[in-house]
């Protein structure tokens, strides 16, 4: 294998993970964007979102990587997948917010944002105790396609990811920059009381934005199960600490921020572990994200917030 | 103030309370109450449930044949079982470990215990059981630094040995399963991973050794994180030095996602582990076709396919509805040796001790499913057995049936 082909797998490997961490990372900026919250069940929401895409897929009568589809039977299957899958992780999110977190909306202080600590918690044990501590065989229709650049390869779920996660990124911006609850969106960010006395109805936007969230996490739960053949009960944490971190990078509440941030923590995570050591990988990341709170806190493309009285 | 005199009222209540206490001291002495408890301790939450449940079983089945039989010279075994997983680990949490051992150390009817599954949770349990005197067999845990003399302050500081072992370290798992590599496999280049855990890192450091001295080179060494779900970054990385083998030293968290990605990146290169790639995970959650061809070894002679254990595992299999492995049948072999050792001091009327049961432990010949169990000065056993399994999915068996794990033979010992 020659230095540029290494290089261009890394690369590869590195955007399949950014693409994952991106569609995390954005979850985590439509909330803060709008709530100024942290929502820490964001992490498990992805998690159960993986497993609700297990269970659509083994419904639709794939199981492992044995069932093996090609052409519109594929895109039919994934299409129905990806629905489901953003659907109820979409739901799960709107459930989160309207029992845990809208009852404290008034309470000043870091209550809600330990609440969702705690719902993380419970999305986690529910799990944990329902299907059990085991890693699960993902069921995984796609065909072993692969291309050869080189030494290096791309294959075919590699491709899947960015594209679905190019697509969903897309509409996101697109609905949050032309729709009009994507302008009630924006306008509930710069200023809730004066978006309110506008007429924005604030408690639908704080819904809409769980839900996009959410969708998008179990989106990219779905993409993870795929693309590892593997899920678990486990997954949310780590996977959820760099999306987090490549949000705070992007500049939260940005969101074409999270979007870059998650590809540069996926580069930073591959080529660390190809040049340094994949011990050191969390050391860098969290590094990253010290530094970026010192130096820099509103983040690559964020602004400094306007305070907010 | 501090002179006061005891006053009439305070006297009551001392009064009182020496009654009661010594009514609670006195229960003991009743005939039907006759029993001992038994500690157990496995990673029952987490990765490596699935094994855990296999040894618990076999330890479980041990004392309920003994107390179907009336108990050990009319002394009942009461089994407490303790859980040293834990979510947030998502595996073994040697602080739970730590809290189950001080639980079993302070129950006063604790006589010895049997565990744990897991070399780091062993670490964090042998110093607490060793100030408690409460002597504990492991049938999995391989790390050989607890029972090692070298470093007894650290894990028996009270002098007596109080780890024994139902199977060999990795002071030989590492380095016979080297040999296989280098004289059987023809191994001339190998990439050493670990999972940072105690007994990850130290089956890779003994392999390493091992590996070395049979002039094998060592072309590099990575740390997984078990909760990391990407190791394409580091498998990548050993496509392109391209050595002929990868050996793990850990356990399944980290290990089902490595056999997974590694099969993607570098399919035909020679995979293998210790005992901690052999559990019913690889099986069912890595699945065919990413598991074939993984080497895992076993630090115990390999039994269960034996012609004379095949009423013993029919038993165990209609008891509990799950085949058992080589380590429900070194469960088993602890348990056994805790009820000779119980047998021991409990003949002509005496009580079972813990300290008495201790030192029958240290001393105790017995035979049991794997053949005869003594045990070392240090704790660890007499014989030193690794058996080399190789995964090949079966057609005509279960994938979850643990004779996909299709038995090779002994490593070679030199």
């Amino acid at each position: 294998m020659t230095f540029s082909d290494l290089l261009l797998q890394q690369t590869i490997n590195g955007l399949s993970l950014g693409a994952m961490y991106a569609l995390l990372a954005l979850g985590f900026t439509l909330v803060y964007g709008i709530l100024e919250l942290i929502n820490f069940a964001h992490f498990n929401v992805f998690m159960v979102g993986s497993f609700i895409g297990m269970w659509t897929l083994q419904l639709m009568g794939i199981n492992g990587q044995a069932v093996v589809m090609t052409g519109l039977p594929l895109i039919g299957v994934m299409l129905v997948a990806l629905f489901v899958t953003m659907l109820l992780s979409g739901g799960l999110g709107v459930v989160i917010e309207r029992l845990s977190l809208r009852p404290l909306r008034n309470v000043k202080g870091p209550a809600a944002m330990i609440t969702t600590i705690g719902v993380s918690y419970i999305l986690f044990n529910i799990i944990l105790l329902t299907v059990g501590a085991d890693s699960k065989n993902y069921p995984n229709p796609l065909p072993p396609i692969q291309w050869a650049l080189g030494d290096a390869v791309l294959r075919l779920r590699e491709v899947l990811i960015w594209v679905i996660s190019v697509l969903l990124m897309l509409g996101l911006h697109v609905f949050v920059q032309r729709s009009k609850m994507g302008k009630a969106m924006r306008a509930t960010a710069q200023d809730p009381e004066a978006a309110r006395m506008m007429g924005v109805e604030v408690d639908r936007v704080i819904i809409i934005a769980f839900f996009l969230g959410s969708a998008l996490a179990g989106a990219g739960g779905l993409i993870f199960g795929l693309y590892y053949n593997f899920t678990s009960f486990i997954i949310g944490f780590t996977a959820g600490l760099r999306a987090f971190t490549a949000a705070v990078l992007g500049g939260i509440g940005n969101v074409p921020g999270a979007m870059l941030g998650g590809v540069i923590i996926g580069l930073v995570e591959s080529m660390g572990g190809q040049f340094i050591a994949t011990e050191w990988t969390d050391v860098i990341i969290f590094s990253i994200l010290v530094l970026v709170l010192v130096f820099r806190p509103s983040g690559l493309m964020g602004r400094v917030a306007p305070n907010k009285s | 103030m501090i002179n006061r005199p005891i006053t009439r009222r305070a006297a009551v209540g001392i009064a009182a309370g020496v009654a009661a206490t010594a009514g609670l001291g006195i229960r003991p002495l009743w005939a039907e109450d006759k029993s001992v408890t038994v500690g157990l301790d496995f990673s029952l939450t987490g990765a490596d449930a699935e094994s855990a449940k296999r040894m618990e079983n076999g330890a479980i089945m041990a004392f309920d044949e003994a107390n179907a039989k009336g108990g050990v010279n009319g002394y009942k075994v009461v089994v407490t079982p303790y859980d040293d997983g834990t979510a947030t680990a998502g595996q073994y949490d040697p602080a739970q470990a730590a809290t189950n051992a001080r639980k079993m150390v302070s129950n006063k009817a604790t006589v010895a215990a049997i565990g744990p599954q897991m070399s780091g949770a062993g670490k964090a349990m042998a110093p607490i059981l060793s100030e408690g005197n409460l002597a504990i067999i492991t049938p999995s845990s391989t790390n050989p630094d607890i029972t090692n003399p070298k470093f007894a302050a650290q894990y028996k500081p009270e002098g007596k040995a109080i780890y024994f072992r139902t199977v060999a370290t990795d002071a030989y798992q590492g380095p016979y399963m080297a040999n296989y590599y280098a004289d059987v496999l023809h191994v001339k280049t190998v990439y050493l991973l670990d999972d940072s855990g105690a007994y990850g890192v130290g089956l890779a450091d003994a392999f390493q050794g091992q590996a070395e001295k049979k002039g094998i080179k060592i072309v590099g060494r990575d740390r997984l994180d078990p909760k990391a779900a990407d190791y394409t970054t580091v498998l990548t990385k050993i496509k392109s030095l391209n050595p002929d083998a990868i050996y793990y030293g850990g356990v399944l968290q980290a290990g089902v996602k490595l056999a997974k990605q590694s099969y993607d990146i570098v399919p035909k290169m020679i995979k293998g582990g210790g005992d901690g790639v052999y559990g019913p995970e690889m099986l069912t959650g890595v699945a065919y076709p990413a598991n074939q061809g993984w080497y895992a070894t076993v630090a115990s002679p390999h039994v269960t396919e034996e012609a004379k254990m095949t009423q013993w595992v029919k038993a165990y299999k209609a008891k509990f509805n799950v085949d058992p492995d080589d380590y429900a049948v070194t469960a088993f072999d602890a348990a056994t040796v805790i009820l000779a050792a119980i047998k021991a001091t409990s003949e002509g009327g005496k009580e079972p001790t813990r300290a008495a049961v201790r030192d029958a432990i240290q001393a105790v010949k017995v035979n049991t499913l794997q053949g005869p169990v003594s045990f070392d000065a240090n704790g660890d056993l007499q014989d030193k057995t690794i058996s080399v399994f190789q995964i090949r999915q079966d057609k005509d068996i279960t994938p979850e049936d643990m004779r996909n794990y299709h038995y090779i033979g002994a490593a070679p010992s030199a």
